[in-house]
């Protein structure tokens, strides 16, 4: 298949460079016409935060790579400080594989990334808006999306927080049925406090309460995610009502001892206590780890969820290696089945089929003798309806081989030749 | 499930119409009204808590013990005549629901117990990806701790109608009857403590499970060691 595939992503750049190669939806919607006046009658492209993506489909070889990544940088104006050397290019059977990894989210800096897959969706889109989306592009991405929800579904690429914040916050889902009935309480307002009290927030939770030494950088995080301040000095009072406490503040000594724990909790009736301490060094006692419904959470601990987590995703990858392979198999019948050829013997045995299903429900109405001719009559309508389709399959060479592959895949879908559908039927029969 | 459950409805109701007794004059017979019970028990919980993770831990007994009814059970048509009477039906069937509910009661408690410990020791395997969250699990085993204790009164009170009319021999110092009203008292005193002492957390659910292992003991040891007339074998 004559398709080309050219990029930049983390893998060939750093942020820097890649940030310098971003396509805005409109830069999209400008570009993809006049790659299509160039002669790529098919294109999709697409950026996200860690790559951008062309994919071209062309009746020209392999050598038009390298005007490809000419065209992007001079598009985007950055020759001389991103080189054609920091693109990557994949061809054909490879560049369906790329564009496959990429959907199913192990390409991504992050394995599992689940964005990735809305991201290619909206490249999609656009090129399907601008006319440069036609059936080639789109079946390749239809196997694309495929391939991204078997990934979801049968394997657990996506499963288990990969970030020290998320993490914390699915720890507080496996202690609490209802974050929105329960209180937490930060203490500090540095970055990690920042997202994970964001990922609270995000989660429903009831009232986040806000304090730290600077009351300024209190009330910036507090009117950012609609938390309540509370002053540093008197934040102790408070606890009683709190359930989950994340604390993260500068301090060479525990502003938290196992003493004060325990007389939250007891304050609560000790109900399950969740303390975050991501402060470094630590904040909180790691003694009150000990003490019954309190359960203690430190950077270390944290750290270690992620790294069990991006261990289990990263073992996941040989399971959606099998899911690339089995769709890029049926990519591939799919395109074989678009020559000239398999599609004039699919054709002419579909007919023969026909006929001789026919001549076998009506052969007892036909005296003996007059069955040879049957045969011969039937065989020659059948040859005569054949002829001129045949011929317009094999001729075609003034066309493009966009417009070509079309006409086939048009007469295999008129007549029912279509492999990936009959493939689909006999999956679905099966199941 | 709620298929199955109607399945299994019938299926006693069958057997209770064609030997013209209800199938609880046996162990075997137990065994599958127990099955149907536990299942029932489960899906009345599962339906209060809205929690479908922890089904496979508690269907696995009701098929383990309808296994054992399928394969023993056997056509009884001659049975004391006490035992055919339909009070006595809804008296064990009630007895034997509310002590299925205990039973699911203590196996949250163990499952809360297990996945408290995973979290407590920075252990993220199996249990803590697959069961629902602990305070989930606490108020799954409080509903069915509710509702053993309703069927267990349920229970106890058609006993206390029947069993006079039904045998001679009646005596409030069954050890039966006692044991029985042991248990219910202690989780009544359970109940009452959760909801007006606030007891929450793992201490209650090791609670829930002693409480059980007592009903397994007592009953256990008051079948193989005392005889009176509330014994049908």
């Amino acid at each position: 298949m004559n398709l080309v595939c050219i990029g930049i992503s983390h893998h060939t750049a750093p942020l820097e460079l890649r940030e310098r190669l971003w396509f805005s939806n409109d830069e999209i919607r400008a570009t993809l016409p006049v790659l299509k006046s160039a002669g790529f009658d098919e294109c999709v492209l697409f950026s996200t935060c860690n790559r951008t993506e062309l994919y071209a489909f062309s009746d020209e070889d392999n050598g038009r790579s390298e005007f490809l990544k000419r065209f992007l940088l001079d598009r985007k104006s950055v020759q001389g400080h991103v080189s054609p050397s920091h693109l990557f290019s994949h061809f054909s059977v490879a560049a369906a594989e790329h564009l496959f990894r990429v959907a199913a989210g192990i390409d991504s800096m992050i394995t599992g990334d689940v964005q990735i897959l809305a991201q290619i969706k909206s490249g999609l889109n656009l090129a399907t808006e601008s006319g440069t989306a036609g059936f080639f592009m789109n079946k390749l991405f239809q196997g694309a999306f495929h391939v991204g929800k078997r990934s979801r579904s049968e394997t657990h690429v996506s499963e288990g927080a990969i970030s020290v914040s998320y993490a914390a916050v699915e720890l507080a889902q496996r202690i609490f049925d209802d974050l929105s009935t329960k209180n937490a309480l930060v203490i500090g307002a540095g970055d990690t406090a920042q997202l994970t009290a964001k990922h609270l927030k995000s989660k429903g939770i009831g009232h986040l309460y806000i304090t730290n030494r600077t009351q300024d950088r209190a009330e910036n995080l507090a009117n950012m995610l609609g938390g309540i301040v509370i002053p540093f000095e008197t934040y102790c009072d408070n606890l009683s009502t709190i359930d989950i406490i994340l604390s993260s503040v500068n301090s060479d000594r525990y502003i938290l001892g196992r003493a004060d724990i325990e007389k939250i909790n007891k304050g609560r009736n000790r109900s399950a206590l969740f303390v975050i301490d991501i402060g470094v060094p630590r904040n909180v006692d790691p003694a009150a780890k000990d003490l019954e419904n309190v359960f203690l959470y430190d950077l270390d601990s944290l750290n270690g969820m992620v790294n069990e987590n991006i261990g289990k995703r990263a073992g996941e990858i040989p399971k959606i290696n099998s899911i690339i392979a089995e769709e890029l198999t049926a990519l591939d019948r799919w395109h074989s089945s678009l020559q000239a050829n398999p599609t004039i013997i699919a054709l002419t045995e579909h007919l023969e089929r026909i006929r001789k299903d026919e001549i076998e429900k009506n052969v007892h109405r036909f005296e003996e003798k007059d069955r040879d001719l049957l045969e011969l009559v039937t065989k020659r309508i059948v040859n005569k309806i054949l002829h001129t389709p045949i011929v317009n399959l094999k001729n075609g060479h003034d066309e493009s081989p966009s417009e070509r592959t079309h006409r086939i895949n048009t007469v295999r879908k008129i007549f029912g030749l279509d492999f990936g559908q009959s493939d689909k039927k006999e999956r679905s029969n099966a199941g | 499930m709620l298929g199955v459950i109607l399945f299994h409805l019938l299926y006693l109701a069958e057997r209770t119409i064609a030997f013209d007794h209800p199938p609880v004059t046996n162990i075997f017979e137990i065994l599958t009204v127990l099955a149907f019970s536990v299942a029932v028990a489960y899906a009345f919980i599962e339906r209060r808590s809205r929690a479908k993770e922890t089904g496979y831990f508690i269907l696995n007994i009701s098929f383990l013990f309808q296994l054992g009814s399928s394969l023993f059970i056997k056509d009884l048509l001659e049975v004391p005549e006490v035992l055919r009477s339909s009070l006595f039906g809804l008296h064990v069937s009630s007895a034997l629901l509310g002590y299925s509910a205990m039973t699911i009661s203590a196996v949250y408690g163990f499952l809360y117990l297990m996945l408290y410990h995973e979290i407590k020791a920075n252990k993220f395997g199996v249990i803590y990806q697959k069961l629902p969250n602990l305070e989930t699990l606490e108020r799954m085993s409080f509903i069915a701790i509710a509702m053993a204790f309703v069927l267990l009164t349920v229970a106890i009170v058609m006993g206390f109608i029947w069993l006079p009319k039904a045998f001679t021999d009646f005596s409030y110092g069954d050890p039966k009857l006692i044991g029985t009203l042991l248990i219910w008292g202690l989780y009544g005193i359970g109940i009452i403590a959760k909801k007006s002492g606030g007891w929450k957390g793992r201490k209650v659910m090791i609670l829930s499970i002693c409480g059980f292992v007592f009903s397994v003991f007592s009953m256990t040891i008051i079948n193989m060691f005392f005889s009176g007339f509330h014994r049908f074998q």
